[in-house]
């Protein structure tokens, strides 16, 4: 199967997909409602689209396109209001973050779709470890040349993004000392990393072709990559954000994004290379282990700075495309909690310490996600 | 030879005697029976600790007596209080007031349990004083069989969840009016108004000692962590106080149970999963109930004619209680087919209906004998087919981990499979 061609997309427009955790409410582990929820959400009618994830347990919403962080927090409100509603009827609740604190990966069941069963029969026990909470965002490019640009720009923002949005700190009951636990169960997977470094659409197709040959890829989906072209909508997809516990820190963190690529758009700041991935998987630990408090080195002069000194200067520097594009809150909301060294890992550890009991940690959780 | 006699006897101390031992062998075989019907057919351990105790019954073991008394009704009030409690701590209040439709499920099926088997009881000839204790037993769904069940087939899910709300509601009704009805029954030739305060003491205890239970653990979990092993025993040992209270004081132990784990939801929210942290001590009282149940279950007389009622009623039950749980259904969040395995998975019949059998009994010697002729084959026949239906359901509802299709064959899985 050869590469789709990659569509036409207005440039810097925001799609934003978000998996979230169904728990039960009597002891907050995870509840296999997905088909209830989904038989339920579909008689809303509402923006974007709700689809069902790797195990019974999840559930994913996505926007439809939105040109401004704004549209994106107007469009995930009604979606997480009717989640709620739903949820009510069903004795349910939905939770953010990017693991479910103490669920048991052999105790979830896979999602009954063919897709879902054929990665099953491939990788065993890694898809039901897979059930892990991320926000993706669709960030649309003027071609196709102009995509790969931005996917290798991006990637120096990579350790940015895991640590504002750090979310998982606890897997199957335990402090794992990372903040980003989440993204080391995708690290598992063998087409997982780093997307090669081909900055002409041309060539990416030629690599494309090889994979494809040697039997191992059938098609984009394939690819586990931080960040990959998705040449159906005309855009680079960025995969790394573990779902916030607010959809607030969701729509803020897609107007980062924003921000970011039209200062890229606009300045073509740098010239993405191969030695710039050098430091790629370091910074990428650091970000996933320390959260804001990771030690970034920089690709270009190899120096080691703080990551959250390295976020600030860069929120300064994409300040004045962030105001053009309506998300100076959302800068400012991040800006607030980067200052004071916040995020919602870290918001977790300090339930946990006040409550000494992660079940009623995703119960606060639960109740942060319906705004109460 | 005389000395070392002479020694033997002083070295021999009094026991707790035969009873004791003829309870502990087969609580020991139970528990065998229970392991091995798991391990080989993946049927819950609740069907071999029931075949047990019908065996036992049936050979006329005489280490339970009917109509209930003394320690054997303690234990059974005791298992059922701790079963109850539980599950009254796994409905919300604020649920129905989200989805009333699934309170109208509840009310629909026991309603129409309730009339379907009185009015069948009557066309079958049974006396109507009898009809309406009969009705009220068949009321009760066990919410102790089903969440064996659950526990054994490690079942999880909207069906799941349900049949363990709906078994509890089920409960809740047939305690009340059941506790009720026999009161009047107690005092027969007495008015409507006479009756009345027997019956609002009986509930009036019920209640405080509910709400005392709930207060009691509430305030304890203030300090204590609900994973601790000492607030397990803790919670415990003061749902035992409150079942020895509640009946020495005229109330229902179930009831109280019920009502302060109900009550203990609304006064906590946060997560408190009973079963997970009370462990060994609970499931063997809960086992010792099971095997109780079905012991006492099978000194009933079996006649044709008693068997044919017998059927009858489980399969008008069956039908009414699915018929309900389907009126309800609509706008109620869950799809036809989950409706239909609630309805299965609610079959089982157990302690909570032998219990009100009991008090029946206990009110009125000659209408409880009516009674227990018909409801005791039934839960017996409903503790053993019912736990098999209620698996059939959750599996075939796809909530369980496919109990018959991986059936264990090596000791990794079946560690694993051991909950």
């Amino acid at each position: 199967m050869s590469l789709e061609a990659f569509h036409h997309s207005e440039p810097l427009t925001l799609g934003v997909e978000l998996e979230l955790q169904l728990v039960n409410t009597h002891d907050y582990d995870l509840a296999p409602y997905a088909e209830d929820m989904l038989r339920l959400m579909h008689k809303n009618t509402l923006p974007g689209s709700v689809v069902p994830e790797m195990t019974n347990s999840m559930i994913e919403i996505s926007t439809d396109v939105c040109h401004s962080c704004s549209e994106v927090i107007s469009q995930l409100t009604p979606i997480r209001d009717a989640l709620v509603k739903s949820a009510d009827k069903l004795n349910i609740a939905v939770v953010g973050g990017g693991t479910h604190p103490f669920q048991q990966w052999h105790e979830r069941r896979i999602y009954d779709k063919p897709r879902f069963h054929e990665l099953s029969a491939l990788y065993g026990y890694l898809t039901k470890q897979f059930t892990i909470f991320g926000q993706h965002v669709h960030i649309g490019c003027p071609d196709a040349d102009a995509a790969l640009l931005m996917l290798h720009r991006m990637s120096r923002y990579i350790p940015h993004c895991i640590a504002l949005s750090a979310s998982s700190p606890y897997v199957q009951g335990q402090d794992t000392q990372f903040d980003s636990a989440r993204l080391n169960s995708v690290f598992a997977f063998p087409l997982s990393g780093r997307a090669p470094c081909v900055l002409r659409w041309s060539e990416f197709e030629s690599y494309f072709d090889k994979m494809t040959h040697t039997g191992v890829v059938k098609s984009m989906k394939d690819f586990y990559w931080d960040i990959r072209p998705k040449p159906e909508y005309g855009t680079i997809e960025i995969r790394v954000f573990d779902t916030p516990l607010t959809i607030e820190r969701a729509a803020a963190l897609a107007g980062y994004v924003q921000s970011l690529g039209a200062w890229f758009l606009e300045e073509q700041p740098f010239t993405p290379e191969e030695d710039d991935y050098l430091v790629y998987t370091y910074n990428r630990f650091q970000a996933c282990r320390f959260g804001l408090d990771a030690v970034y080195v920089d690709p270009p002069t190899g120096t080691h700075m703080q990551l959250r000194d390295h976020i600030l200067e860069t929120m300064d520097r994409i300040a004045p495309y962030a105001e053009a594009r309506g998300a100076t809150g959302a800068l400012q909301l991040l800006r607030k909690d980067v200052e004071a060294g916040q995020n919602d890992a870290r918001w977790l550890r300090d339930r946990q310490r006040e409550e000494q009991m992660l079940a009623e940690v995703s119960r606060q959780a639960s109740l942060r996600f319906r705004g109460a | 030879m005389n000395e070392l006699m002479s020694f033997w006897g002083q070295w021999l101390r009094p026991s707790a005697g035969l009873p004791t031992v003829q309870w502990s062998l087969l609580l020991a075989v139970a528990s065998t029976c229970g392991y091995l019907v798991y391990r080989h057919t993946g049927l819950p351990k609740v069907v071999g600790y029931s075949i047990v105790g019908m065996v036992a019954g049936l050979l006329g073991f005489s280490g339970a007596v009917w109509p209930l008394q003394g320690i054997g009704l303690f234990l059974i009030e005791l298992g059922i209080s701790i079963v109850l409690f539980d599950a009254g701590g796994r409905i919300p209040w604020r649920w129905f007031r989200h989805n009333p439709m699934v309170l109208v499920q509840s009310i629909a099926e026991s309603a129409l349990t309730y009339f379907a088997v009185y009015f069948t009881m009557l066309w079958l000839n049974v006396p109507r004083e009898a009809a309406g204790p009969i009705a009220l037993v068949a009321m009760a769904a066990s919410p102790a069989v089903v969440t064996r069940v659950v526990a054994d087939t490690r079942a999880a899910g909207p069906v799941t969840d349900r049949a363990i709300v709906l078994a509890t509601l089920s409960t809740l009704y047939a305690l009340t009016f059941g506790g009720a009805h026999a009161e009047m029954l107690s005092r027969p030739g007495s008015s409507f108004f006479e009756a009345v305060p027997p019956v609002m003491v009986m509930f009036g205890v019920s209640i405080v000692v509910g709400a005392l239970l709930s207060g009691l653990i509430r305030l304890a979990l203030r300090y204590m962590s609900p994973s601790s092993e000492n607030t397990s025993i803790m919670v415990l040992a003061l749902i035992a106080a409150s079942t020895a209270v509640a009946a020495h004081l005229g109330g229902s132990a179930p009831l109280a149970a019920l009502l302060g784990g109900m009550l203990i939801k609304q006064l906590h929210p946060r997560p408190w999963a009973l079963p997970r942290q009370l462990g060994t001590a609970s499931s063997v009282i809960t086992m010792l109930m099971f095997v109780l149940v079905s012991t006492v279950a099978a000194q009933a007389d079996w006649s044709a004619a008693i068997a044919g009622t017998v059927l009858a009623l489980i399969a008008v039950r069956l039908v009414a209680k699915a018929l309900g749980v389907g009126i309800g259904n609509v706008g109620s969040g869950a799809s036809w087919r989950q409706a239909v395995w609630v309805g299965a998975a609610m079959m089982p019949m157990s302690s909570i209906a032998l219990l009100i059998a009991s008090q029946f009994m206990a009110a009125s010697a000659s209408t409880g004998e009516a009674i227990s002729r018909i409801a005791l084959p039934t839960i017996l026949l409903m503790e053993v087919f019912g736990a098999v239906i209620a698996t059939v359901a959750l599996y075939r509802a796809g909530e369980t981990h496919k109990p018959w299709a991986e059936l264990p064959t090596g000791t990794a899985r079946e560690e694993q499979r051991e909950s």
